[in-house]
């Protein structure tokens, strides 16, 4: 039923490769592998692979390799090409296997973090905790990444992979900088993001990110997750506390907010979130976002800020012993 | 997530110079979600006898609660009260009855026996006693609890001593712990008087 599905699509998209199918085998395209005539069985087994193997945007891990002279093309073309390997033995469903095996890596995105515009630019504020099932590894994780001077990105589920996309995000603006003589703006950096994460799609990667600054618009906010998807929108909360932090953000969001008011916001959103969650916690982090670029506006640590919202009242004593006043 | 860590806690008791402290935390949550910063898990069976119960939270309200019953009965039988060693003994016998469907929990008893020696032990949820002299603990931040307190143990500490050593192993572990903590309850037992104590902990 897959199989038939994804042909149907294959055919719609590539009708070039289709037709050459039927005539000559040669390379049309230095990508794509074409089949020799083979048999339906043989020819559904291929197709499911190529499907496993597509070639990924490798651009991401390639930035340091100079300019390839065209001879080496055609063997960098081995070199890159996908290996073909046997299905696993004995597993006659291997989407499902997949689908596995990538659950067992999958990471909780047990944090909060959140985003929101108003008319001062854009808020960003996250939580420092990084945990391993129910085991807090830290306290002190800089969840909210500097790409650059005006654009700020947030982590939320697998820590390895935001850090490695953000600073290749990070990279990237820069060489358009330089290529275009103008700042990036934050739809152009969310898209390149989002169409590299899309290339990843389904091997596990595990991402739940907003893209925060200020480019020649005005303040842009967009979400992007590992899953491919991208949003732009005005208020964003991502991770396992993000239910608890979406109640207070919504309660008390006001566009024409003043700048310490949607700090104080921000704050008390994931504080909140960290009283609930079990998965976040330690210090929030804010940052403001201007015409100017970004500034990190506090960070506070969670249990302080819970006595200092909710001072300790001394208890009524029902029953207190005292002892006997001396006769 | 397993089903001791469903609700998350986080026990521990230890022994001083005739004494004895157990200490808890006071979070009952829903896998990741708190849903209580209240909850009591240690319970009193009577004047000298404490049993703390971690794990399912469900689980260890039953268990206090049979525990209960049958040490009623027994006062009524016998007229006194149970022995701490006795009451370990009955407990892991009901928790051996279920051994092929049994209660998610894991008890820490403390109390003071004759000449008030003071005694401890633990089990697993099967009801494997484990006395130990110095210290036990339990709950999803034993491991945290283990190193903590094995560094900070002393032996033949006084009341005030042991109060603090208990109380820092307790905070320090729970911090390492995503599911249990919200604040902790220390009670300290000597002959002549119970103290109970809330303690201030990290929020998160």
């Amino acid at each position: 039923m897959l199989l038939l599905v994804f042909g149907l699509s294959f055919l719609s998209f590539f009708p070039s490769l289709s037709l050459s199918q039927h005539f000559a085998p040669t390379r049309t395209k230095p990508h794509h592998r074409i089949s020799v005539s083979l048999n339906l069985k043989q020819r559904k087994q291929r197709e499911e692979k190529r499907r496993m193997m597509m070639k990924l945007d490798t651009s991401g891990l390639e930035s340091f390799s100079a300019a390839v002279p065209s001879a080496m093309a055609a063997a960098e073309d081995q070199l890159f090409a996908p290996p073909s390997f046997d299905l696993p033995a004995g597993c006659a469903d291997f989407d499902k296997f997949q689908m596995e095996a990538k659950q067992t890596l999958k990471h909780a995105k047990g944090t909060t973090t959140l985003a929101f515009i108003f008319n001062q630019g854009v808020i960003v504020a996250a939580d420092s905790r990084a945990s391993m099932g129910g085991y807090i590894s830290s306290q002190s994780v800089k969840k909210i990444i500097e790409i650059n001077p005006y654009m700020l990105g947030t982590m939320a589920g697998g820590a390895a992979d935001c850090q490695f996309w953000h600073r290749n995000l990070g990279i990237k603006c820069r060489l358009h900088e330089l290529a275009n003589k103008r700042r990036i703006s934050v739809t152009g950096a969310s898209k390149l993001l989002a169409n590299i994460l899309y290339s990843y799609r389904g091997m596990g990667l595990s991402i739940g990110t907003m893209i925060a600054g200020w480019d020649e618009k005005g303040p842009g906010l967009y979400y992007v997750d590992s899953e491919g998807g991208r949003l732009k929108g005005n208020r964003f909360s991502v991770g396992s506390g993000s239910p608890y932090a979406y109640g207070v953000l919504d309660n008390g969001y006001r566009p024409d907010m003043t700048v310490e008011e949607a700090h104080e916001l921000a704050r008390r959103a994931i504080y909140h979130a960290t009283f609930r969650d079990g998965a976040s916690g330690g210090v929030v982090s804010v940052y403001h976002v201007g015409p100017n670029g970004w500034k990190k506006l506090s960070g506070d640590d969670v249990s302080e800020l819970h006595y200092k919202y909710y001072p300790v009242q001394p208890t009524p004593v029902e029953h207190e012993m005292v002892d006997a006043p001396p006769a | 997530m397993s089903i001791f860590e469903y609700n998350g806690s986080a026990l521990v008791a230890m022994v001083g110079k005739n004494c004895f402290a157990i200490a808890s935390d006071r979070r009952l949550g829903v896998q990741l979600q708190t849903v209580a910063t209240d909850f009591q898990r240690v319970f009193k069976i009577h004047d000298r006898l404490y049993i703390g119960l971690s794990g399912l939270a469900t689980d260890a309200q039953t268990m206090y609660q049979k525990l209960v019953f049958r040490h009623k009965l027994y006062q009524l039988r016998e007229e006194r009260d149970m022995k701490p060693q006795t009451f370990a003994s009955l407990v892991s016998a009901l928790l051996y009855e279920k051994r092929f469907g049994p209660f998610f929990c894991q008890p820490v008893i403390a109390g003071l026996g004759d000449n008030d020696e003071p005694f401890i032990c633990t089990m697993d949820c099967l009801g494997a006693k484990e006395l130990a002299k110095d210290f036990v603990v339990s709950g999803t931040a034993s491991e945290s609890l283990y190193g903590a307190c094995e560094s900070m143990y002393k032996p033949d500490m006084e009341p005030e001593e042991l109060f603090e050593t208990i109380s820092q192993a307790l905070l320090s572990s729970v911090d390492r712990d995503c599911l249990s903590g919200w604040g902790g309850y220390v009670l300290l037992v000597t002959p002549t008087e119970v103290q109970e104590k809330i303690l201030k902990g990290r929020m998160d």
